[in-house]
């Protein structure tokens, strides 16, 4: 027993003499990932982000968008502000065939002929008039020292399957809800 | 009497050591730092403006009647048209798979820009069954000018020099967003 522990104590002294970490490869490593970094780096000033289930297309645009209220148009719902608003009809066929989703909605959710979404109308407007009530409190004012206008940007984040009848529905509740400009986002496809 | 020999021949090149870990750290925190800040979603944007209704006093006001480029998507071909019949009717066939030929589109679309150099906007008619990827694809063709895309060259109206044109049709208005599917 003596003997072994002997053993042990001549041998850590040794690998503490003769060891030496190279760290010339993990330098290399470390300096490889570096450069990979820097070459594909881009920042955006937005903080939009992606959900699961949802395919983008992508465009030849290289126009970062900037930040403001965010809607997503996903196969089963839309969402505007992170939270879930309305979610759509599947029927039988977009069911049994998960890569053609329906996007219908329900009958009552609908109004002004089945062109506005009603609960879409009221998310939308209780975001302006809260970014209304912001900007008046704010000490950012124009020329004639007025609050600034609400701006009326909404971008959308649709799914590329997504038809442009229920694009068109969620545009048209979004103009009627007094905003103004869409962006349309889209994967940007690297030249 | 001999003098001692010189001990720096006989003594071995001193082995030069770099002391790595410092640079290590700064590569690790580097990495950290850039791994953090990254956009790993890189997206980007196509902006449309809600169309206004104009009155009829507004038009008959203008004497030469506008361009009004639109763009209908139809199931089988993709038409470009004046209302005002500024350009004659052109017809895109379709592809064979079903898609929007958009090399045909973009090629039609700069020869229009080439004789109304100053127009900037393109009325967008999809129809209701129409992708988004399609839409995408059909504002990509109709807005962006590739390097490989004949120069075209406009009048600065401000400045009267000539400059080129960095962009084919930049302001994209759908046209049946407030009603009607033509």
């Amino acid at each position: 027993m003596a003997s072994r522990s002997i053993r042990n104590r001549r041998g850590r002294k040794k690998i503490h003499q003769d060891f030496d970490l190279q760290l010339t490869s993990m330098m290399d490593i470390l300096v490889i990932i570096l450069v990979f970094l820097l070459k594909s780096y881009s920042t955006s000033t937005n903080s939009f982000s992606s959900v699961p289930g949802i395919k983008l297309p992508i465009s030849k645009t290289q126009v970062l968008p900037p930040d403001s209220l965010h809607l997503i148009v996903t196969p089963e719902a839309i969402t505007f502000e992170n939270a879930r608003v309305i979610e759509f009809v599947q029927s039988a066929d977009a069911l049994a065939n998960t890569d053609q989703p329906s996007y219908n909605f329900k009958k009552e959710d609908l109004d002004e002929g089945g062109m506005r979404i009603a609960i879409l109308y009221d998310a939308l407007n209780r975001a302006r008039e809260k970014a209304e009530v912001l900007r008046s409190k704010s000490t950012a004012r124009d020329a004639e020292g007025k609050p600034l206008p609400f701006d009326g940007v909404l971008a959308i984040q649709a799914d590329k399957r997504v038809k442009y009848d229920t694009l068109r529905k969620i545009m048209y509740t979004a103009g009627a809800a007094q905003f103004r400009v869409f962006h349309l986002l889209a994967m940007r496809q690297d030249i | 009497m001999l003098k001692r020999p010189s001990s720096r021949r006989r003594s071995a090149p001193a082995e030069v050591k770099i002391n790595l870990v410092p640079m290590m750290d700064a590569l690790v925190t580097m990495i950290s730092f850039l791994m953090y800040t990254m956009a790993f979603l890189a997206l980007t944007m196509v902006e449309s403006p809600l169309p206004i209704v104009s009155n009829e006093q507004n038009l008959q006001e203008i004497k030469t009647p506008p361009l009004q480029l639109t763009l209908t998507v139809d199931d089988k071909d993709v038409l470009l048209w004046s209302p005002f019949d500024r350009i004659p009717q052109q017809s895109i066939p379709n592809l064979a798979d079903g898609n929007v030929d958009l090399l045909k589109l973009h090629e039609a679309l700069i020869g229009i820009k080439q004789k109304f150099t100053n127009e900037t906007k393109i009325i967008l008619v999809p129809k209701p069954t129409t992708s988004y990827d399609t839409i995408i694809a059909v504002l990509d063709a109709a807005k962006n000018l590739e390097k490989t895309d004949p120069v075209i060259v406009t009048k600065n109206e401000k400045t009267g020099v000539q400059e080129q044109v960095k962009e084919l049709f930049s302001e994209v208005v759908f046209g049946n967003l407030l009603g009607g599917d033509e």
